[in-house]
């Protein structure tokens, strides 16, 4: 009996902890339904849509997102440049993207007073390169899988694992091509992801991952990804 | 004998044993209350936490109330704690020509000073970058040397960042560890724990 008591008292006391968690870890959804009604977007049914959609992701940072979307609603540029930048987000998320790199950008465009159709240019290309490089990965093998399901082969990678080489090497040729560098260039770039997730190796990334990633794709495969994104 | 005397002697006998008994439950309520509170076990320690987790149903919910109320405000100033160690309180200022590490107490963390030069007239430099969100985080120049300082607890990573000295951009620090171009810009990138180096 006593036993029994003592097991309720603490599936009580995980429960409220579980709750708690949950409460003070995510946003809730009506936060952006209430941000967005103030602005009249025309795509704004899309936006909330996508927005649910990240919700079911691994990590989505609907806290940053939420802040995103209140800055733009403060923001004093015209309504179709905000919208723009809250679609390149949605594409985003109803692509299954991490969106990270995207709301990083984007606050730094803000940060620096960058014009709003400047930064939704730059995310655009970003989001390009999210897409043609993830291709790129599923095109070599190379998989996410959800966090904790069993890792069948190891080039099935447990989606955090997944989304930060993703996101390196998305980076790493974006950052290439705004420095004036040419998307013909596949060695120079090859030569920046490697450099990046080197650098990166036993930091973020795993060792066995770069290593994965380093064999499996080559300088011409990232021409076609660099050629995506600027044309 | 008599029947009539037989009968005075027990009613007499009578009369004495019930007087007797009457005087026995006189004070029987007292006694009783007194034995029972030399009797009465003292509450000790061990059994007021096993009332606790074994109350009565009509209790039940209003002590799992309590735990479960003491459990949550562990949870939230465990929170606000971990909030906290990873944005404490920042000093203020500055640009490009040192940036210094030094291993932080907490494991993984390291103390990254960014150090900038402005003009002497420059009233607000700031460091901007991934990891304070892009939001500002203020720089010193205490002694009015035109040098503006601050330190930043880092994790291990990547970082973009850049300086604004009274608003204006400037982003080659130095130090950094290569520069990237963003909206037509250089920033300045720094990678904290790479190779075990200290930034």
């Amino acid at each position: 009996m006593m036993r029994h008591e003592i097991r309720s008292t603490l599936a009580a006391v995980l429960a409220v902890l579980v709750l708690g968690a949950a409460v003070l870890a995510a946003v809730p959804f009506q936060a952006f339904e209430e941000a967005l009604c103030c602005i009249p977007f025309e795509e704004t049914e899309r936006i909330l849509a996508a927005i649910e959609l990240g919700y079911g992701q691994e990590n989505f940072p609907s806290e940053d997102t939420l802040r995103l979307v209140e800055r733009l609603v403060e923001h004093p540029s015209p309504t179709p440049e905000k919208q723009g930048i809250l679609l390149t987000l949605a594409t985003a998320l109803e692509e299954g993207l991490p969106i990270d790199d995207l709301l990083n950008k984007a606050f730094e465009g803000l940060a620096r007073g960058v014009p709003l159709n400047q930064i939704d240019g730059g995310l655009y290309q970003r989001l390009i390169l999210l897409i043609q490089v993830r291709d790129l990965l599923y095109a070599n093998g190379i998989f996410s899988v959800p966090a904790g399901s069993p890792q069948s082969v190891p080039s099935a990678l447990p989606t955090p694992r997944f989304n930060e080489l993703l996101t390196n090497i998305a980076d790493a040729v974006g950052d290439h091509l705004e420095g004036g560098g040419s998307p013909f260039d596949g060695h120079i770039l090859f030569q920046h992801v490697e450099e990046r997730l080197m650098a990166l190796q036993g930091v973020t990334l795993l060792q066995a991952d770069v290593a994965l990633v380093l064999e499996r794709i080559e300088p011409a495969d990232l021409t076609h990804v660099a050629l995506a994104a600027v044309s | 004998m008599k029947r009539t005397d037989v009968d005075e002697i027990l009613r007499d006998a009578l009369r004495e044993e019930v007087s007797g008994a009457r005087a026995c439950l006189d004070d029987l309520e007292e006694r009783i209350v007194a034995e029972l509170g030399e009797r009465r076990p003292r509450l000790r320690t061990i059994d007021w936490i096993r009332q606790l987790v074994a109350p009565t149903r009509g209790a039940r919910f209003g002590q799992f109330a309590v735990v479960g109320a003491t459990a949550a405000a562990f949870l939230v100033v465990g929170l606000f704690a971990s909030r906290l160690l990873d944005h404490p309180e920042q000093p203020a200022v500055g640009g490009g020509i040192r940036l210094e590490t030094a291993q932080a107490a907490r494991t993984g963390m390291q103390d990254v000073l960014f150090v900038v030069p402005a003009p002497l007239a420059a009233t607000t430099v700031v460091v901007v970058g991934d990891f304070n969100d892009w939001e500002a985080t203020a720089l010193s120049d205490e002694d009015g040397d035109g040098i503006w300082t601050t330190t930043i607890p880092l994790s291990p990573g990547r970082y973009e960042y850049g300086f604004l000295i009274d608003g204006r951009w400037w982003g080659e620090d130095p130090r950094a560890d290569e520069h990237v171009q963003s909206f037509g810009e250089y920033s300045s990138v720094r990678y904290i724990g790479r190779g075990g180096e200290g930034g």
